[in-house]
């Protein structure tokens, strides 16, 4: 698509927007891979039709206000970037023009401060840890409150566990194979700290030694992919000076939110003077289950021992690990490694289950459509018990499976591989 | 192809047009606002201009509403599906009314009568889904299978691979329901005269598809894929006429010259060989595995005779994959170059290696990027010039094209196989249809639509008075 963004938005940020959108040749392709497309039946809600409302507000043709409503429906999922046979990078144009619009935005006072005060709370685990308990006596009280307050409170899992912090260094078990550097995540230390936990066992178990570097922070995705672009190259620059990706093998994140977000740090600094920084970095950047999956087509993966009975695992890609990331078979081949379990594939298995960051408190409506289509779509494989490798998808997943009355275990999937090992499965 | 910078923002909620479409209609179904109308007038190809309204029917008589209040307010209409069309056939060329049919998605089986009852809307492959359970599948399956409607197809008589062996869309309507211009409903089958033959293909300008009998198969038992790469473009259409004349009638047959395969394995990594000036993908298929076999050894002898290297699938994987190859042609081109004209002739198989040959040598003298795929089995190639409008000239372009056509037109072939002539070929129709021919197909577009307001612009050329 021809486009003048190149003028209109000059430097780094506006050749990341030229160049995505000059890539769309609106063939439609990614029509049936867009959530909001399959919702709602219009071009305005699909990719193609998002990258040319960009395209215009970028070029003055369209007033921001005008697109901003079906700009926001964007879940960000990227579902349309594997669809792509042109290979636009649709994540990045939506992320950039995110950032570049925000400052724009005609906002009221109430919208600004629960925007605020979500990109506040999220990334300090212990506030965070703080309101979840708030927010698990308030419960009752769901009903009562407006849309807005309800959407958190229902995604709240019954009990919220102690925090666990994480050693700053966790000793490789036996014979040491490697050493990594650990982002801890936010939300997840407040909501699933066995996430950590387990991520530290499993490692160890295997001879990796772990180190959790001291003034590490948020990875800055949610900030960056809500449009506030100050308050994520703060927390960007943050972690770029606490990691030296030369220390390690790997930069693990167990987030698959997380682990898009590091990886997007070149790009976020495209232009900029750290730009060469953020790539070393970016290049050292691995999701856990891809750190795994190397150990075991190396043949150094310890074996798990067997399921006590024959189990079924539906496994539910994170659209920021299938889609964003591209790491579809590591997980699979991991579970897979545990002798007794088989994995099932979900109908629909690439369409996002509407958590999508801080999507599921922003648009609780169309975020909990999907979320009931994704249980339904899950619960059709009748599963023993559902992994994933995201804390957001797992608290949706959870929170709509157990809605569609199953009691099915919602696990990471580096937690069933700690079970395995436990002999607990 | 004008992007209409700071175009004038249109009617507001009180033009009459507008006021009139929410009398009639829901509010969820009128999109009004400059940010919704932007984003109805292109196609896979074209940018058009800008509608004053767009509606989103969910049933006929939603359609039949929409067709009245633009009648009354005298503007164009243009329906639209997926708007996965690649001849400018959606993209509208004057300010009106855009009916686009995506949330019409009602489809009903009925297994005993071999029948689909689909909406416009429904998603292509959406049909074999729901089909296949009972045993069925619905084949014409263009590229843009998971993506375009069956309103679409059926404007447009999309073909695909299959076509070959088991036809074009047309070839499994059993029935029809339009919106006539007027606003009148018609149930149109194919008894006496063949009405619902006139409007399959007729790209919008005559009526409005609402519904569609379908006619379902049981798929083939098995099915056998090989893939044979040559080093000439045209030793590869000589092998497909020697294939066919031994006697085999695979049931897809499908082209892909150098650039075609190299920009899908940029995309994808299939392993396709990059060094080869053509790559032809053929299955054969029934339900008797002997006959099948035989078959592809029949073209795998051919090929083997034309100078061509064959590589058997050896699973069903392997197979879908190179097939995954073919259908990625199309919009994988975009990573050459922006923007593509897309030319989509017919000619016949005997003439398929000079017609090739010349084809290659147009483009060989041109400044352009020119490539070539296509379904060769039915002499169906889709010769795409290639282009950057930021430093290309269009006339240029347009001039390519239309020699291009020419070249087709010269050995017995016709404009369009399966894309529809819309607004891309419209020029070349006064070379391909005669004078008295186009006549009598403007007189069936003037009883049908007397003021012109169904899809203007398209397909036929203007009539050239005294």
């Amino acid at each position: 698509m021809n486009n003048e963004i190149r003028g209109a938005v000059p430097g780094g940020q506006g050749e990341v927007m030229a160049h995505a959108v000059d890539a769309c040749v609106h063939c439609g392709f990614c029509l049936p891979a867009c959530p909001t497309y399959a919702l709602l039946g219009d071009e305005m809600d699909s990719p193609r039709g998002r990258i040319v409302l960009m395209k215009e507000v970028l070029e003055g043709a369209l007033p921001l206000a005008d697109a901003s409503p079906h700009l926001d429906r964007c879940l960000g999922c990227q579902g349309c970037v594997t669809a792509c046979p042109s290979g636009v990078p649709y994540g990045e144009l939506i992320t950039a023009f995110r950032g570049w619009s925000e400052p724009q935005r005609a906002r009221s006072p109430l919208d600004r401060a629960k925007r605020s005060a979500i990109l506040k709370i999220l990334p300090a685990p212990k506030v965070f840890s703080v309101a979840a308990r708030v927010g698990q006596y308030t419960k009752p009280l769901a009903p009562l409150l407006p849309a807005a307050l309800r959407a958190p409170l229902d995604l709240l899992p019954e009990t919220v566990p102690a925090m666990q912090p994480s050693p700053a260094v966790t000793p490789a078990r036996g014979v040491q194979r490697g050493r990594v550097a650990f982002l801890v995540g936010c939300a997840q230390q407040a909501l699933t700290p066995n996430f950590n936990a387990a991520t530290l066992r499993v490692l160890a178990r295997n001879g990796i030694e772990v180190v959790v570097p001291e003034g590490q922070g948020c990875c800055g995705a949610a900030a960056l992919h809500t449009g506030a672009r100050d308050e994520a190259l703060t927390l960007v620059r943050r972690n770029l000076a606490a990691f030296h990706p030369g220390d390690y093998d790997a930069i693990l994140s167990n987030a698959a939110g997380c682990g898009a977000g590091l990886k997007e740090y070149p790009m976020v600094l495209r232009g900029e003077h750290d730009e060469a920084r953020a790539r070393a970095f970016a290049a050292k950047v691995m999701d856990i289950s891809e750190y795994l999956h190397r150990l075991l087509q190396a043949g150094e993966l310890e074996p798990p021992l067997p399921a006590s009975r024959p189990i079924t695992v539906a496994y539910h890609d994170a659209c920021h690990l299938a889609h964003a990331q591209g790491v579809r078979a590591a997980p699979r081949a991991l579970l897979r490694f545990i002798p007794g379990v088989t994995v099932q594939e979900v109908p629909e298995g690439d369409l996002c289950c509407g958590s999508a960051g801080t999507y599921n408190l922003e648009q609780p409506e169309l975020a909990s459509q999907l979320g009931a289509r994704k249980a339904k779509n899950i619960l059709s494989t009748a599963p023993d018990l559902i992994a994933s490798g995201n804390i957001g998808c797992h608290t949706q997943i959870q929170s709509h499976v157990r809605r569609a009355g199953s009691r099915a275990p919602v696990l990471h999937t580096v937690e069933v591989l700690d079970r395995a090992y436990r002999g607990e499965l | 192809m004008g992007s209409g910078k700071r175009q004038a923002s249109g009617p507001t909620s009180h033009s009459p047009l507008v006021t009139d479409l929410l009398r009639r209609l829901a509010p969820h179904q009128v999109l009004t606002s400059l940010a919704e109308r932007r984003n109805y007038r292109y196609d896979a190809i074209q940018f058009g201009e800008t509608p004053l309204a767009v509606v989103l029917p969910e049933t006929t008589a939603d359609v039949v509403a929409a067709v009245q209040a633009a009648r009354a307010a005298g503007v164009p209409v243009v329906g639209r599906g997926a708007a996965s069309g690649l001849s400018g056939g959606a993209a509208p060329t004057a300010p009106g009314l855009v009916i686009s049919f995506t949330r019409m998605t009602g489809l009903r089986i009925d297994p005993a009568r071999r029948e689909a009852r689909a909406q416009a809307g429904v998603v292509t492959l959406a049909v074999s889904e729901a089909a296949r359970p009972h045993g069925l599948i619905y084949p014409p399956d263009p590229a843009s299978f998971r993506t375009s409607t069956i309103g679409g197809n059926l404007a447009e008589n999309a073909g695909g691979p299959m076509c070959f062996k088991y036809g074009v869309t047309g070839d499994y309507v059993r029935a029809l329901q339009v919106v006539d211009a007027a606003g009148e409903v018609h149930e149109l089958t194919r008894d006496a005269y063949d009405l619902a033959g006139l409007f399959i293909g007729s790209e919008g300008t005559l009526g409005l598809m609402t519904e569609a009998t379908l006619r379902l198969v049981p798929p083939p038992l098995v099915t056998r894929t090989l893939m044979a790469h040559f080093p000439e473009v045209g030793e590869c259409a000589e092998a497909v006429s020697q294939a066919i004349a031994a006697g085999a009638v695979p049931s897809k047959l499908e082209f892909m010259d150098r650039a075609c395969t190299n920009a899908v394995e940029d995309y994808l990594s299939l392993g396709l060989p990059r060094g080869a000036e053509a790559v032809l993908l053929v299955d054969t298929d029934g339900d008797d595995l002997p006959t099948v076999e035989e078959e592809r050894a029949l073209v795998e002898a051919a090929c083997v005779a034309a100078g061509g290297t064959v590589r058997r699938a050896g699973t069903d994987a392997e197979a879908a994959a190179l097939w995954q190859a073919r259908r990625s042609v199309s919009p994988a081109l975009g990573r050459i170059r922006p923007q593509r004209m897309n030319e989509d002739i017919a000619v016949p198989r005997s003439a398929l290696p000079e017609v090739v040959r010349e084809i290659r040598a147009l483009g060989d003298a041109s400044p352009f990027t020119v490539v070539q795929f296509g379904h060769i089995g039915d002499g169906n190639l889709h010769p795409n010039i290639l282009f950057d409008p930021r430093h290309d000239d269009p006339h240029a372009v347009h001039d390519l094209a239309h020699r291009i056509a020419l070249v087709a037109l010269r050995h017995g072939g016709v404009l369009s196989g399966e894309h529809g002539i819309g607004t891309m070929k419209r020029d070349f129709m006064r070379d391909a249809v005669d004078p008295v021919t186009l006549g009598a197909l403007w007189s069936v577009k003037r009883a049908l639509d007397p003021a012109g307001l169904l899809n203007p612009g398209k397909v036929l050329p203007e009539e050239v008075k005294g």
